[in-house]
């Protein structure tokens, strides 16, 4: 239903941006301070930037679903003001 | 990478997670290439040295010589730029010519520009002082003939009025003025005079001293000059005045030179001729003049001089600068026996192995040294510096974490998961989509101006904010999202994602303001239904959601929290942190507060009316008791029980087990002594001994203390369970608190204005409402929303897993030595 849709909708956001950081963040790490390069880098850069966005769209997600379900069976209705 | 020095293959490596592992390094340099190899390895910067002469005093050491030299052509250069400060000439930032100097060629050098401007500026200050006292002079000259001239005239006026009255009727009205006057004219007594510059402040303290010094028996007078001069002697502008005191013997003239120069009043000569008078104006005029031309031809050298210093200023700078840190680098290092190397230690990074190479190679050849210098690894049991290679994005948020601690080496870095939980937390207590996208502007900005911004120095607050520009960026990004899901755009609810789910309840909405709406249509999809903006059970609703919401991120994230420590514990293959400090938290944590969570979903679910209070207070009071009307699901009953015993059996099973089986573990190690422990279970020892606060490894083992230390530890995680929980709401606090004042602002400012139907008003309301909004809702508001969010970090979030008692990797690098000291 609504639920599983809009979560099904936030899992594609969520790969599609992983993806993307694989893409266009895969640069190596930009270090300002110590000029160095590393053959390794741009995997491991890509493992923080994948637990980012899982972080952030899971934290996005559990922020929707917590108001979309208090708001599904609801207990208080809406009372418009007196002067309306 | 992560496993050559005993980690485990458990979690993926990953960038910023842990500490970069470090090595202790030994380097044995020959004397003759050492300063090479220490400026090639600062250019690197990834080395860390260790101060191998604590014990001698700065005098001691080798280098001492060399230090005090940089620092004395430290003090030339500092000259140069106060002077170039003064002169108004800028240091040009072109370094094209990267000639490379001889430090000793530099240093003749700068002693010579020393030298040349201390004489340009001496010759200077001299002829100045001769010029101000020119003008002065010329001044007195000026207003002191004015008196002379004024008092001549009146004094003629004077004469031919008194003959006028003689030779007529004679004064019948004053007669003894008459002959008061005409005796007075007639016993005419020589009158010296002094004339000369005093400040105004002192003139009046001025010429009461100098009345009751001669007894009143003076004459003087007072003009003020116009504009402020400059004094000679202190070459400050003053406002002054001229005087001419007329006095009568030799002894009053004394008092009055004196006090003249008690006061600091400037004499100069005078004459009463008036045709001297105006000779030596024209005199001293043309003196002026002269004195001018050379003035600025002074001052014209000096500037040419302070431009050719200001065109090299920054590359000597640089190089000084350099050269000093590398004369303490080589301080730190110590010295052979045969004097003909010197050894140092230090950290560094394990992947700048190579790289370290090369730089001594290259060192080597380029000083064309007999020997090439000696790099290995040292083991030791030493705990390495934290390093973590940052980039700009990742800075701030590794500070957020740094502020309040630095990882202990190789333990897991809250940092990763602050970049994006801690703008997540911020925008819950900001959600406004309105603000959000003001606040991206913002930062935008500061971002779009990054090259230009950061070269240059800003105030206090504009460098903060900008340091923390993506830290804003994330933030405001967040707010855009959670502004949505709260449906607030300057607390203006859109309907942006479908239609509202709530309708009357028939054609008339005659129940509407008293029973309701009824919910007609499926949820509305994305947040917050527009619908209660407004209305009269907006509050309770709102409060009740965000509440439970808060309550449900904070036990998330406090078990991201317990299970971080869970990677550590597997990273560091302690076996004991997983099943006696991982595992019982988690189970006390999640069998209350993850309960509580699951019951605030299930009533969301079903609907139930059950009263979440009653069933969380009465599952400690009567845990036996039937639930009646608050159940909500079959069966919740005896789950409650298990799960209170399970409470309770963790607790004990936090406290007790771990100090045990530490001593248990520390007798087996330490039963034959004779026999060297396997280099696995060493580590662990080791590093248990580290968490109980001891570092050298084959430390008494001090049981009572480890005991205590559990038993703090216990007491804190169960107490803290329930206070960190409750100090989740903060976030309901603030989001309320957020929502409401924009609110206020948009009603009682711009809807106000706005129906009194009058231009004006509307105008004066809009500015209103604009600097409320910025004022208080994106300057104000965001801050304390930040610091909630940092306190949810640093306590909530981070007491759970993180030691923060490492010291952080701080190499010997020019790169870091110039933002230094800017």
């Amino acid at each position: 239903m609504g639920f599983l849709v809009t979560t099904l909708i936030f899992v594609v956001v969520g790969i599609i941006a992983s993806l993307c950081t694989r893409i266009c963040c895969n640069r190596g790490p930009s270090t300002n301070l110590y000029a160095s390069s590393l053959t390794l880098a741009p995997l491991l850069i890509s493992q923080l930037h994948l637990t980012l966005v899982i972080t952030a769209t899971v934290s996005c997600w559990m922020m929707w679903a917590i108001v979309y379900l208090a708001q599904m069976k609801p207990l208080i209705v809406p009372i418009l003001s007196e002067g309306e | 990478m992560a496993d050559s020095r005993g980690g485990g293959g458990c979690c993926p490596p990953m960038d910023l997670f842990r500490s970069e592992p470090m090595q202790l390094v030994q380097l044995i340099v020959p004397i003759e290439s050492a300063h090479l190899t220490v400026s090639y390895l600062g250019d690197l910067g990834l080395i860390q040295f260790k101060d191998l002469n604590s014990e001698k005093s700065p005098f001691q050491r080798t280098y001492a010589a060399q230090i005090k030299k940089c620092g004395e052509m430290a003090r030339k250069l500092r000259f140069f730029k106060e002077q170039m400060e003064k002169a108004g000439v800028l240091p040009s930032l072109n370094s094209d010519a990267q000639a490379d100097i001889n430090m000793d060629d530099l240093e003749l050098k700068l002693g010579e520009l020393e030298a040349e401007l201390v004489e340009v500026n001496a010759n200077d200050e001299k002829l100045q002082r001769a010029y101000n006292e020119l003008v002065e002079y010329k001044l007195v000259l000026q207003k002191a003939g004015e008196f002379f001239s004024s008092a001549l005239s009146s004094a003629a006026a004077q004469q031919r009025e008194i003959e006028s009255r003689q030779s007529g009727e004679g004064s019948l009205e004053t007669p003894l003025l008459d002959q008061e006057l005409s005796a007075d004219s007639s016993k005419q007594v020589k009158l010296g005079f002094v004339t000369g510059l005093v400040s105004k402040e002192k003139s009046l303290a001025f010429e009461r001293i100098i009345f009751r010094a001669t007894r009143g028996n003076v004459f003087l007078r007072q003009t003020a000059v116009e504009e402020p001069v400059t004094d000679p002697v202190s070459g400050e502008k003053v406002e002054k005045n001229v005087f001419v005191i007329f006095y009568s013997g030799e002894r009053a003239k004394t008092k009055i030179l004196k006090i003249c120069d008690a006061f600091g009043a400037n004499r100069y000569p005078f004459s009463e001729d008036v045709n001297k008078q105006s000779q030596m104006i024209t005199q001293v005029s043309g003196r002026q003049t002269e004195m001018k031309t050379t003035i600025d031809a002074g001052s014209l050298q000096r500037n040419s001089l302070l431009k050719t210093i200001a065109e090299r200023y920054e590359q000597w700078n640089s190089l000084v600068k350099k050269e000093k840190s590398i004369y303490h680098t080589l301080n730190t290092l110590s010295l052979d026996v045969t004097k003909k190397c010197l050894v140092g230690e230090g950290w560094s990074p394990v992947f700048a192995t190579k790289q370290i190479h090369d730089a001594l190679h290259r060192a080597s050849i380029d000083s064309n040294s007999q020997v090439g210098s000696i790099f290995q690894v040292l083991d030791t049991k030493e705990g390495p510096p934290t390093y973590f290679r940052t980039n700009k994005f990742t800075t701030a948020f590794q500070e957020i974490v740094d502020a309040y601690g630095v990882a202990k080496y190789q333990e897991a870095n809250p940092g990763v998961f602050t970049i994006a939980t801690f703008p997540f937390l911020f925008a819950v207590m900001f959600g406004d989509w309105g603000h959000g996208i003001c606040l991206l502007l913002a930062t935008l900005v500061f971002i779009a101006r990054e090259k230009k911004l950061s070269s240059q120095k800003l105030g206090d607050i504009t460098e903060m904010a900008f340091g923390g520009r993506y830290v804003i960026l994330m933030m405001s990004v967040f707010s855009i999202y959670t502004g949505l899901i709260y449906n607030e755009f300057f607390s203006v609810p859109f309907e942006l994602f479908g239609r509202s789910a709530y309708d009357c309840r028939d054609p008339y909405c005659r129940d509407s303001t008293t029973i309701g709406l009824i919910k007609v249509r499926d949820t509305y999809p994305f947040g917050v239904d527009p619908v209660w903006h407004g209305t009269r059970s907006e509050l309770p609703f709102l409060n009740s959601l965000k509440m439970k919401m808060s309550i449900l991120l904070g036990v998330a994230q406090m078990n991201l929290g317990i299970i971080l420590s869970f990677f550590n514990a597997l990273y560091f293959k302690s076996s004991l942190n997983v099943w006696f400090q991982f595992v019982p938290q988690m189970i006390f944590l999640n069998s209350l507060f993850g309960y509580l969570s699951a019951l605030i979903i299930i009533k969301w679910v079903t609907g139930s009316q059950a009263d979440l209070y009653h069933v969380m207070i009465y599952m400690f009071l009567s845990p036996t008791d039937e639930l009646g009307e608050n159940q909500l699901f079959p069966g919740q009953k005896n789950l409650q029980m298990v799960l209170l015993l399970l409470a309770l059996v963790a607790v004990p099973w936090m406290l007790f087990p771990k100090p045990f089986l530490l001593k248990r573990e520390y007798e087996k190690t330490h039963q034959g002594q004779s026999y060297v422990p396997l280099p696995s279970t060493d580590e662990s020892a080791e590093l248990e001994a580290a968490h109980d606060g001891s570092h050298g490894g084959h430390e008494e083992f001090e049981f009572s203390e480890v005991f205590v230390h559990q038993m703090i530890h216990t007491i804190e995680f169960v107490l803290g369970a329930v206070s960190n929980t409750a100090s989740y709401l903060r976030l309901w606090a603030l989001s309320l608190a957020h929502s409401e004042l924009s609110s206020v602002f948009y009603e009682k400012v711009l809807l106000l204005a706005w129906g009194f139907n009058n231009v004006f008003i509307l105008i004066i309301g809009i500015i209103v409402f604009i600097f409320a909004t910025v004022g208080v809702l994106l300057v104000m508001e965001t801050l304390s929303a930040f610091l909630h969010a940092l306190r949810l970090h640093w306590v909530e979030f981070q007491n759970k897993f993180y030691e923060g008692d490492g010291y952080k990797f701080s190499p010997f690098s020019f790169a870091l030595i110039d933002l230094e000291e800017e």
